[in-house]
């Protein structure tokens, strides 16, 4: 299945040592991904302007802000999903675990292997739920305990009971929802580090997005969850941290979610998120 | 309550309402009418040509009685009673594909076959299938598919060349096996291997190999059989093995497992039963059939100019579908990679980007060149550049793929393009380079689409004249094609050439009936594109 690219990045070459002090690190909310002085440019039109944050390990963060402000460009930046626009073009750097992901010799292929990301509009493969689930394991070459595997990320991404005796059944079959939580299955199938959702409830019913914010904050357990979101409600109900960007791609404000929802330093994100404007 | 019946009664006689309504008739009806002309015209042109064709008024009416009776109404019955229930009618369409499908296949095989050598293409099939599988199976056992992949398409050209280079020794080695042996080689170990690996796949291995076994054991004991009272097997062989075979094994798996839709693979042999039936009785009871000149003779008899009750067209059909066979092998994989090439890899901004864009125009410009001019290139390129003789196979497969190419690449850009560009997205998030995402997402998707085009592509090439004649095709031969490198003829030429003969029974029997030939050639090879691609859509 891996025909041309080798599966390692720079950044997962670790020393038993170094695995064991990232452990520890982790534990104490250590930051995964940093971006300093992080510019997107479409052509002419620039879509991030000189974007520095930190985004602790394990947490849920939540990007929030009015369309066009540049928060989907700011996660696609983080596995280099921008790559495939030809126009392009990105200044500043972009750490994961300290590694710069911009870097010459990061592949963009193994990078995205340890980075899942959710779209707005659930876009499973027209192929079977099991198929789907596993995909990320074949182009991975990993065929050992498939089954297994597809289960428990079935399984974690609460769609096991329901889909259990479908496996083979197509996954455009499923509701809205449902396809929407065989994606998060999919993604996490590999078992990544982070976890990027764009808008990921935007599309679908209220009962449906409070099953995903459920599984979005069982999720933080484990992985680094990084959502946009434009739902202001929902970023204060499941995020830990929330990073508040503006019109013209600049980050305004950024903190702990309580303190940019209750007490924010700046006019324009207290009018923002007072409804006053977006 | 008075505001109320006002505003009711504006809604009702708003100014100008029924103006705008006769307005929106007329617009419908106009559309009605140029829809309904299209239709009509070409329901006149077609019912002309068939009524040339079949002259139905030869028949009598107890012919057309017997018909009725032995075909139409059974015929009918059966759809009717298998339209109602959905399992017999997937059985009924399943038993249909498989009956025709494996009648075309196994008719196509044994002709080309038969006029080009069934040696030659026995030899050639060994080397361009044999390596390529024996690298398959290496890369299964050992799992190192990181090289066997390309190597497949690798051997497959090496394999080719390898028996080009060793023709002059082999050709005699395997000329010394009876011709029924060679065509064992060419269709009953491929139909062996194939249903093995579909029955292996459904059931176990084990039944893998008794299937394969069976099939190749059973068309020995057929060859032997016939060898035995004096026929020569090598049509039998063929006929037995491609048809017999796959039929036997679709209805026969049908009728095991499907309980509820079992009836419904009776349904082709209602149809054919009807036909075999009728004619039995138009002869028995001695009555006045159709006196047209479609009938069995057209198809197998050669060229006859100065007889029309003798003319036939068999050569002319072999060499069309040489000609086209080999025409879909040179053109669709160039166009389908250029396809790919433009719309997954192809820069879309920048310098690369305006070629890109610039290529794209031309080739959709390219497409409309009137084929006259493809004619001429041909001309150019392969008679005068590359010193090819004149109107042989090569010739008339590349200039007619040359003028196709520009369709199959449009289509199938199309239909790659078709592919939403979130799935793209869903499989590059994974972390799939851009190969595993075509392989994987893209083409899977996209097959359908592109295999709608290559239809058009198709029926547009068995049709071409002119080229044809530009290049020197010869309007009449009186055997098939032998080989890649033999003059040919196609039909549409002889159709052309017999249309200004002297004799009426030409210009009203002959060409007619040949059209219709033509046409349902064209048919049968968008029937068998239409199935696959069906099949396509299902598995999705």
């Amino acid at each position: 299945m891996s025909e041309h690219e080798s599966p390692t990045i720079a950044t997962t070459v670790q020393t038993s040592d170094e695995a064991e002090t990232a452990r520890t690190v982790r534990t104490t909310g250590r930051s995964v991904i940093e971006s300093r002085d992080l510019s997107v440019y479409y052509g002419d039109e620039q879509a991030l302007q000189s974007v520095s944050l930190q985004i602790p390990d394990k947490q849920v963060t939540a990007i929030i802000g009015p369309s066009g402000c540049g928060k989907s460009t700011f996660l696609r930046c983080i596995n280099r999903m921008n790559d495939l626009v030809d126009a392009a073009t990105i200044d500043g750097e972009l750490l994961l675990d300290g590694t710069n992901v911009y870097g010459d010799d990061i592949d963009p292929v193994a990078l995205r292997r340890r980075i899942g990301m959710v779209f707005q509009h659930p876009n499973p493969f027209p192929k079977s739920i099991y198929d789907n689930v596993a995909y990320g394991l074949r182009i991975q070459g990993i065929t050992d305990n498939l089954d297994e595997r597809v289960e428990k990320a079935l399984k974690r991404a609460a769609l096991w009971d329901e889909v259990s005796d479908q496996l083979d059944k197509s996954a455009l079959d499923l509701s809205g929802g449902q396809q929407q939580r065989l994606c998060i299955a999919r993604a996490i199938a590999v078992d990544p580090d982070v976890l990027l959702m764009d808008e990921p409830a935007s599309a679908l019913d209220p009962i449906a997005t409070s099953k995903i914010e459920d599984l979005i904050e069982e999720l933080a357990e484990e992985y680094t969850v990084i959502i946009v979101t434009h739902n202001m409600q929902q970023a204060a109900r499941i995020s830990d941290k929330t990073a508040v960007f503006l019109t013209g791609g600049k980050l305004v404000e950024y903190g702990d979610t309580d303190q940019v929802f209750e007490n924010p330093k700046h006019q324009r994100v207290e009018d923002y998120i007072t409804g006053k404007f977006g | 309550m008075a505001t109320e019946s006002e505003d009711v009664d504006q809604l009702r006689r708003a100014t100008g309402t029924q103006l705008r309504r006769l307005k929106g008739q007329l617009f419908e009806a106009t559309l009605l009418g140029a829809t309904l002309t299209g239709i009509v015209s070409l329901l006149v042109l077609f019912g002309q040509i068939g009524f040339d064709a079949f002259r139905p008024l030869t028949a009598s009416a107890q012919w057309y009685l017997l018909y009725f009776g032995t075909l139409v109404t059974p015929t009918a019955a059966f759809t009717w009673y298998a339209r109602r229930n959905p399992a017999v009618r997937t059985a009924n369409a399943k038993a249909f594909a498989v009956v025709f499908g494996a009648l075309t296949v196994s008719l196509l095989t044994y002709v080309v076959a038969d006029s080009v050598s069934p040696y030659d293409v026995l030899i050639f099939l060994l080397f361009g299938t044999i390596p390529p599988l024996l690298v398959g199976i290496y890369g299964r056992v050992t799992e190192e598919r990181t090289y066997t992949g390309p190597a497949i398409p690798v051997a497959t050209v090496v394999g080719l060349a390898v028996a080009a280079l060793l023709y002059d020794v082999l050709r005699p080695l395997v000329g010394i096996a009876a011709q029924w042996i060679a065509y064992v080689g060419i269709v009953t170990l491929p139909v062996a291997g194939l249903l093995g690996v579909v029955v292996t796949r459904r059931w176990s291995p084990r039944r893998g190999v008794i299937a394969a076994t069976g099939v190749l054991l059973s068309t020995l004991l057929v060859a032997g059989g016939l060898l035995g009272i004096g026929i020569d097997p090598s049509f039998w062989v063929v006929l037995f093995s491609a048809f017999v075979v796959p039929v036997g094994y679709v209805v026969g798996s049908t009728v095991l497992t499907e309980s509820d839709g079992r009836t419904g693979v009776l349904g082709p042999f209602v149809l054919v039963g009807g036909v075999l039936v009728g004619a039995t009785l138009e002869r028995q009871l001695g009555i006045q059939g159709l006196e047209s000149f479609l009938r069995p003779t057209l198809l197998l008899n050669s060229w006859d100019g100065l007889n029309a009750s003798n003319a036939g067209v068999y050569p002319q059909i072999v060499g069309s579908v040489v000609v086209v066979g080999f025409m879909m092998i040179l053109a669709f994989p160039v166009g389908i990679s250029a396809a790919v090439y433009l719309e997954e890899y192809a820069p879309k901004s920048g310098w690369g980007g305006r070629l890109a864009t610039l290529l794209e125009v031309n080739i959709s410009n390219l497409a409309g060149v009137p084929s006259v001019v493809y004619g001429l290139l041909g001309l150019a390129l392969f008679r005068n550049t590359l010193g090819f003789g004149t109107g042989i196979v090569v010739s008339a497969s590349g200039t007619l793929g040359l003028l196709i190419l520009p369709i199959v690449v449009v289509s199938a850009q199309e239909a790659i393009r078709a592919v939403p560009d979130s799935l793209r997205e869903a499989s590059y998030g994974m972390g799939a380079s851009r190969w595993q995402t075509l392989r994987n997402v893209v083409f899977p998707e996209s097959v359908p689409g592109i295999l709608t085009g290559t239809i058009l592509a198709l029926a547009r090439a068995i049709g071409e004249t002119a080229p044809l004649v530009i290049i020197a095709v010869a309007t009449t031969t009186y055997t098939p094609p032998r080989g890649l490198f033999e003059s040919a003829t196609a039909l549409p030429l002889q159709i052309f050439a017999a249309r200004s003969s002297a004799m009426p029974e030409f210009r009203h029997g002959v060409v007619p009936a040949a059209a219709v030939v033509l046409l349902v050639l064209m048919l049968v090879m968008n029937a068998t594109a239409v199935v696959v691609r069906s099949r396509y859509e299902r598995d999705d």
